[in-house]
């Protein structure tokens, strides 16, 4: 069993393929050579400090595993300086009268947007060649789950269905990724304490890989129905080119919701 | 296997910081204010998601049996985290530290599980 791990450990960075760039196993010789603890499978600093990579049309690269983000306990503590959340008066009611137990995502149901589950995910670009039409987010939890982002130039529909992760279209702003969402149901939470939202919500996400390592996530909350004004916080991802997804199925044994207790909390 | 072991921990003491946090809030189903350590046999191990669990047998003050529901990360966080479904099985005896449940159930958050060789395994919810 020793072995076993040990060549888990060592062949782990050695497979990875991640982060574009030439795509080749230079970067994973890179990370290997780089000196990355293989114990903790934390990647190498030299690596994740590097320039972020490109696709061979010159538009940036942001496939590959990425974890941290968010939200995840709280949305505020990703307001950036002089942002602030003012609910409106139903919309605080509902938040206060929220208990712990009836977290979606408590319940293993999808995150929406734009909260995030402790676990990675993973974006992927298709086609790999030529300018993307579609960008995936594959997410290990809270569910096996999935967004789609439109990238061929389509508008929202008319007559949307409202679900938990929208209608998303997304264009290139120079390196930064914009991403237009509308659609949503009423049913997620942003973050543990409960933050609400209606039907009316609409998020544009901003994300920017500042370096190979560093995916920053800009997002603005836009809902008349349950913020006095528009909010925008920022929560960065962390590439983690030496782990692959893993199953997550969150209903097979969730014993958790019976026992948690009081009102919706961190 | 002592040095196998000893990567075990350090691993998950590396990791611990990233993996405290799981698909709910700890808080509101555990007390960090109410440490516990319990001792006993291993009676049953699920490896599954959103947490994989284990059951030990734990004689009380008056000689009773009864049976807790330890509560670890999930599957993933476990392994990422060096775990095995292998390293606690039925049978094992075996020493708990954790976070008791707040409803009052025989339930508790494994924070470390020390085995009978002595052999302490960290973990993190």
């Amino acid at each position: 069993m020793a072995l076993t791990l040990i060549a888990f450990l060592f062949a782990g960075p050695l497979l990875a393929q991640e982060g574009g760039g030439t795509r080749d196993e230079g970067d994973a010789a890179a990370f290997a050579r780089a000196g990355g603890d293989l114990i903790s499978q934390t990647p190498a600093q030299e690596l994740l400090e590097r320039p972020a990579p490109r696709l061979p049309d010159g538009s940036p690269d942001f496939s590959g595993l990425w974890i941290g983000s968010g939200p995840i306990r709280d949305i505020g503590l990703g307001l950036l300086p002089g942002e602030e959340i003012v609910l409106l008066p139903e919309a605080k009611v509902l938040m206060e009268s929220r208990l712990a137990k009836d977290d979606p995502e408590a319940n293993c149901l999808p995150t929406g947007v734009p909260r995030i589950a402790p676990y990675p995910w993973r974006i992927v670009q298709a086609p790999l060649s030529g300018q993307a039409t579609h960008l995936f987010f594959l997410f290990e939890g809270n569910i096996h789950s999935y967004r789609q982002i439109f990238m061929d130039g389509r508008g929202h529909p008319e007559d949307l269905d409202p679900t938990w992760y929208g209608h998303s279209i997304g264009h290139w702003e120079g390196d930064t990724l914009v991403i237009d969402t509308v659609g949503f149901n009423d049913r997620f939470w942003f973050d543990f304490r409960g933050h609400p939202h209606t039907e009316q919500l609409r998020t544009i996400e901003r994300y920017t890989r500042t370096n190979y390592g560093t995916l920053e996530k800009i997002v603005t909350i836009i809902d008349p129905g349950a913020y006095e004004k528009p909010f925008t916080v920022q929560f960065d991802a962390t590439l983690r080119p030496d782990w692959e997804l893993m199953e997550y199925i969150c209903n097979e044994n969730n014993q958790d919701v019976q026992h948690i207790q009081g009102p919706a909390s961190e | 296997m002592n040095n196998f072991f000893a990567v075990v921990v350090s691993g998950a003491l590396l990791c611990s910081a990233t993996s405290a946090i799981a698909h709910h809030s700890f808080a509101a189903q555990y007390d960090a204010d109410k440490p516990v350590t319990l001792q006993g046999v291993v009676t049953k191990v699920e490896w599954t998601n959103p947490h994989a669990r284990f059951y030990v047998d734990v004689e009380d003050e008056e000689g009773k049996v009864v049976n807790w529901n330890l509560e670890l990360a999930s599957p993933n966080i476990l392994r990422r985290n060096g775990w095995s479904r292998n390293f606690v099985e039925e049978g094992d005896e075996v020493t708990v530290e954790g976070s008791l449940a707040r409803d009052g159930s025989k339930m508790a958050n494994a924070l470390a599980v020390s085995l009978a060789d002595g052999t302490r395994i960290l973990s993190r919810e």
